[in-house]
């Protein structure tokens, strides 16, 4: 119940664990292969990862984290390669524990992209999960849709079974719990979290978890440098115990934005002087409203007549999310959204379907992305036969759609006979049993452009130096490939990097301080006896009793402890012999003793008691000697345990023998 | 206001010029900035710092999107990647591939008191030895190795003896064209020596007593090698034959820098086809032969302002896969190029062909008037692309339009 400490902080070391859960390896060796596919999926995975195909792992985000007790899980993504189990995490590795309410303390949502949140309905409503998640309020509004669309074009479009349902995501987004940036949530009483701005995409998100003193901050994926509708991450100097980021990028130094924006607006440009048309196939959010705002700036300085689209209904589901979220966007933005909105367009205007068919030059943006449904295939299948257009991808796509092999460079395409069906807010196709096929003939010229937004090696190394971590996490990345980032950051800033590979588990161990209350009698007590005053930065011994009760610890006097504890104390007493050579009388040694200790011990209650003994505050001094050897004196020293200090001291003292010329008085 | 706005537009003005001037363009930032861009294979490149502490050297794969002809729009990939990256400790001033080897040997200054701690505690299989010189600086050459693909990082494997003893910072290196195991170094003219690098021993040392600072040190055939001195005299040496240097003094003006470009033909012995240019801290460029080094085959007074008073960063260098073409930078922010195929013996002031202001342009904070470029190379194939760096850590990749070609 107490226990007597001897120190002033208490540190007791604790440990931080982290998991990854299993994630796959590289999947995209076979980049031609047909079969069922994924689609309408945003530009949720870097483009150029995809390409390059070698061994990144743009696969899912699922990280768990064990701190001071708590679990949480930090995104739930879904692997973009995979149609068959492996795409969703494995959360066998929690729930052979139990199930995952019991286990998980909640699961925190970075960004909307699919591969950080696709697996959240099958995790929630499929395994089983009723606590709370956590995603900003941009994040909580686009998610569902695109989850729903990732349905649909599984279930409905490929026909898999086995697979959450619209009423399970709705289900789903009702566990979810909005974060504001900046906001501390109490989880419970003892973990909070806090949203920094992570830039990337509208809503994203870096969170701060802390339980008690010890923290870890996780990145998810965020981008250094502000474009042209988002900031620059930030993040407090909060001096995590770990720093989890990913590092897909690490190894790269990016290429300036400026250089990318002006490929883009040369080969939009290109065309269009050339009488050609442009297609930019866009998911509805994101990119597309930064390159509307480019070619807005651009055809107002080049005075350019051209005519620009925007596919409908577009336009106002995208202006309706900035304007909601005005406060994600960056500030030139927000700065000028009083006086125009930056989303309203003098030179793009809204897209009817019969403008794919007019003469001359035109640039439109139609969704989805990867060309698998939709306008943005209807308009394609006009265009693609005549050398004098571009279609422009600006991001990623799945295999199986037609983005996918027209990026891979396919120049003739199977067309299925599709009907159009319209099914609610965005259109499905479905191939009619028995259809005949088109093929196509790609003539037009195919550009392909990635405008993600990652951090790079300085972006990793910046954010760092932000946060001050005392341990680094790198996730995402192919450890061969980063022994220098390690090294580098190791040594810039003395802490340690760690570069888990997928399934393995990284344990930091921290330090945190706990704090003690302390009684003020016994402060007060403390002080009576003198000595120089407490300086927080020198460690200084004081006695008390430490009472570990209902979560909290506090230092009193032992005197109100057992008080508290309704307990009888115990005396704890030593006693020690000394032999001493000293010819006289035992009186008169005593006596000697007396004087020898008053000249010694000034400031110390030195009685000698009429009963033959000398007491020196609670120790106790009595002279023997034997009848045979009457100058061989032994002295009888005897103290209590509280004493022990000054106990040992005398008995030290008299070991050495009285001097001489000691009067007997 | 006005002011901002005004270096605003110059700046839009350039972003939408670079439309038409350039094919591709790329503009990267490194944590810090280079003097050195070095290729190590047909598609990697080593840059390294050159601070006076701690120095990263990196060896960097350029984007596919460079090295693709067909198709390119299809390659997304524009970024550079680090593919191998290693730490020094001094300031990396000079930094040379050996051909056919991962090996890179690098020059490196000190500040004294930190050299001799470095160099006691280091266990290396070469030979060590610094140099102490009255400015506070001394240098070593070093051996490092890049590393191959199991790891990334870049290793030292040596450092080598130098000999001479009065020469300040600035020793030059140059590997030898067949890729034999050996260096020519120098700091002055007189020290220039050839050294074997497995032993650290000399294979050739220069006999003369000739005090000159060395400016540009290059091989121009398995054994004769050019040395430009910093007033800018030239020497023909031959590690074959120490005895039998050449000297072609240049009876510059007192107080000017030079430094020398050289293009060789190795498939030609024909002296005519090796190419010398000279520069000139007073922006002149001599163009001469290997017949004859004295006389101008054509000179021109460059079209510069000039913005720096260091003669650190001058580099002139002749386009490998165009004639008569040579890039020039270190005066200010530009790289300029230069056709001297109209050039005449008489000294005139030429124009250029083509000017890269792509570093004065730098969308960051930095002082974008004091941008200095500090080294350019080209692309040892690609005719108009060229690398080039500047002192806020910028490196750009640039692929300029020729007018001659782009106008029919």
């Amino acid at each position: 119940m107490a226990r007597e400490v001897r120190c002033k902080t208490v540190e007791e070391p604790s440990r931080v664990a982290l998991a990854k859960t299993h994630a796959a390896t590289p999947s995209f060796k076979n980049k031609t292969a047909s079969g069922s596919h994924l689609s309408n999926v945003h530009l949720c995975i870097s483009s150029s990862c995809f390409l390059s195909g070698a061994g990144q792992d743009v696969g899912r985000s699922c990280i768990l984290v064990s701190i001071g007790g708590k679990n949480i899980m930090l995104d739930c993504g879904m692997h973009m390669g995979f149609n068959d189990d492996r795409r969703f995490p494995d959360f066998s590795y929690i729930t052979q524990q139990g199930r995952l309410t019991e286990f998980l303390d909640c699961v925190i949502i970075s960004h909307f992209h699919l591969d950080h949140c696709g697996a959240l309905p099958y995790m929630s409503e499929m395994v089983g999960y009723d606590g709370p998640i956590y995603m900003t309020h941009p994040t909580k509004a686009i998610c569902p849709i695109l989850l729903e669309d990732f349905r649909k074009i599984t279930v409905d479009k490929k026909g898999e079974t086995n697979f959450f349902t619209s009423q399970m995501i709705k289900d789903c987004m009702k566990k979810v719990v909005p974060l504001n940036l900046h906001q501390t949530v109490q989880v419970d009483d003892e973990l909070e979290i806090k949203a920094y701005y992570a830039g990337h995409v509208l809503g994203a998100a870096m969170v701060q978890i802390k339980v008690g003193s010890e923290s870890v901050v996780y990145t998810g994926d965020y981008n250094m440098t502000p474009d042209r509708h988002l900031g620059a991450a930030w993040i407090d100097k909060c001096r995590p115990d770990i720093l989890i980021s990913e590092s897909t990028y690490a190894t790269t130094i990016r290429d300036s934005k400026r250089c990318r924006e002006r490929d883009f607006l040369k080969k939009v440009h290109e065309t269009v002087e050339r009488g050609g048309k442009v297609l930019i196939p866009v998911f509805a959010l994101g990119r597309a409203q930064e390159l509307c705002i480019l070619l807005e700036t651009f055809w107002e300085r080049m005075n350019m007549k051209a005519p620009i689209y925007f596919s409908t209904g577009l336009t106002e589901k995208a202006n309706h999310y900035y304007k909601l979220f005005i406060t994600w966007t960056n500030q030139k933005i927000r700065k000028t959204f009083v006086q125009r909105n930056m989303f309203e367009f003098k030179h793009i205007k809204a897209f009817d379907r019969s403008y794919a068919d007019n003469p001359g030059p035109m640039v439109v943006f139609a969704t989805p992305g990867m060309l698998h449904a939709g306008q943005s295939l209807q308009i394609f299948k006009k265009w693609a036969g005549n050398e004098k257009n571009m279609i422009i991808m600006p991001g990623y796509c799945v295999q199986g759609t037609i983005g996918h092999k027209i990026l891979n460079g396919q120049k003739k395409l199977e067309m299925e006979n599709r009907q159009t069906i319209s099914n609610g807010q965005s259109e499905i196709e479905r191939c009619e049993p028995g259809c005949c096929c088109l093929s196509l003939e790609v003539k037009l010229q195919v550009e392909y452009m990635s405008f993600s937004a990652h951090a790079d090696a300085k972006g990793i190394m910046q954010l760092i130096r932000m946060a001050e971590p005392r341990n680094m996490l790198l996730v995402h990345g192919e450890a061969k490939k980063m022994e220098f980032l390690k090294d580098k950051i190791e040594q810039e800033f003395t802490i340690n990097c760690f570069m888990p590979a997928n399934g393995e588990t990284t344990t930091v161990i921290t330090n945190p301080s706990v704090p003690v209350d302390i009684s003020l009698n016994l402060l007060k007590r403390e002080m009576a006896l003198g000595g120089p005053l407490p300086d927080p930065k020198k460690p200084r011994t004081m006695h008390g009793t430490l009472i570990m009760k209902d979560n909290s610890l506090r230092l009193v006097s032992p005197e109100q402890a057992l008080k508290e504890l309704g307990l009888n104390e115990h005396q704890l007493r030593f006693t020690c012999r000394v032999q001493l050579q000293d010819p006289h009388s035992d009186p008169d040694t005593l006596s000697r003793i007396y004087t020898h200790l008053k000249s010694v011990l000034k400031g110390y209650t030195i009685q000698h008691l009429p009963d033959g003994t000398v007491m020196v505050e609670s120790i106790v001094i009595k002279v023997s000697s034997s009848a045979e050897e009457p100058n061989t004196k032994v002295l009888l020293l005897s103290w209590s345990y509280q004493d022990e200090d000054l106990g040992s001291f005398l008995s030290t003292l008299l070991k050495k023998g009285l001097p001489s010329g000691l009067s007997s008085m | 206001m006005g002011e901002t706005s005004s270096v605003e537009n110059e700046f839009d003005d350039w972003f939408i010029e670079s439309l038409k001037i350039y094919n591709n363009i790329h503009e990267y930032q490194l944590e810090h900035p280079t003097r050195v861009i070095e290729w190590t294979s047909e598609k990697t490149i080593c840059v390294a710092g050159y601070s006076s502490d701690k120095n990263e050297i990196l060896e960097l794969l350029l984007p596919l999107k460079l090295f693709t002809d067909d198709n390119q729009g299809l390659c997304a990939e524009r970024d550079f990647k680090v593919v191998h990256g290693g730490f020094s400790d001094g300031s990396i001033h000079c930094l040379k591939h050996i051909p056919g080897t991962r090996y890179i040997i690098v020059a490196i200054d000190y500040v004294t008191s930190f050299c001799c701690h470095e160099l006691s505690s280091s266990n290396c299989c070469f030979l060590l030895r610094c140099v102490v010189t009255n400015d506070g600086f001394n240098s070593n050459l070093q051996v490092w190795d890049l590393g191959g693909d199991d790891c990334d990082v870049i290793k030292r494997t040596g450092v080598l003896q130098l000999k001479s003893a009065s020469s300040d910072k600035g020793v030059k290196i140059a590997p030898g064209l067949t890729g034999g195991p050996c260096v020519l170094h120098g700091s002055q003219i007189s020290d220039i020596q050839l050294t074997e690098l497995t032993s650290g021993k000399p294979l050739y040392s220069m006999g003369k007593d000739i005090p000159d600072l060395l400016s540009s040190l290059q091989f121009v055939s398995g054994s004769v090698f050019l040395a430009c001195a910093c007033n800018g005299d030239l020497y023909v040496g031959d590690t074959r034959n120490p005895a039998g240097l050449q000297n072609n003094p240049a009876g510059g003006r007192k107080g000017v820098h030079w430094c020398m470009g050289v293009k060789t033909d190795l498939s030609s012995s024909d002296p005519s086809s090796c190419s010398v240019a000279r520069l000139s801290s007073a922006c002149q460029v001599v163009v001469s032969d290997l017949r004859d080094l004295r006389a101008p085959l054509c000179q021109a007074q460059l079209h510069v302002q000039r913005k720096t008073t260091s003669d650190d960063f001058m580099k002139v260098t002749w386009a490998p896969a165009l004639d008569n073409c040579l890039a020039v930078s270190g005066f200010d922010g530009m790289v300029q190029i230069y056709d001297t195929a109209s050039w005449r013996p008489e000294l005139m002031e030429f124009q250029p062909l083509f000017i890269h202001r792509g570093h004065m342009m730098s969308d960051d904070q930095f002082d974008t008037s004091s941008a200095v470029v500090t080294t350019h190379v080209w692309h040892p194939s690609r005719p108009r692309t060229v690398l080039s760096a500047a002192v806020d850590g910028s490196v750009h990749v640039w692929d300029w339009v020729d007018k001659a070609t782009a106008s029919c």
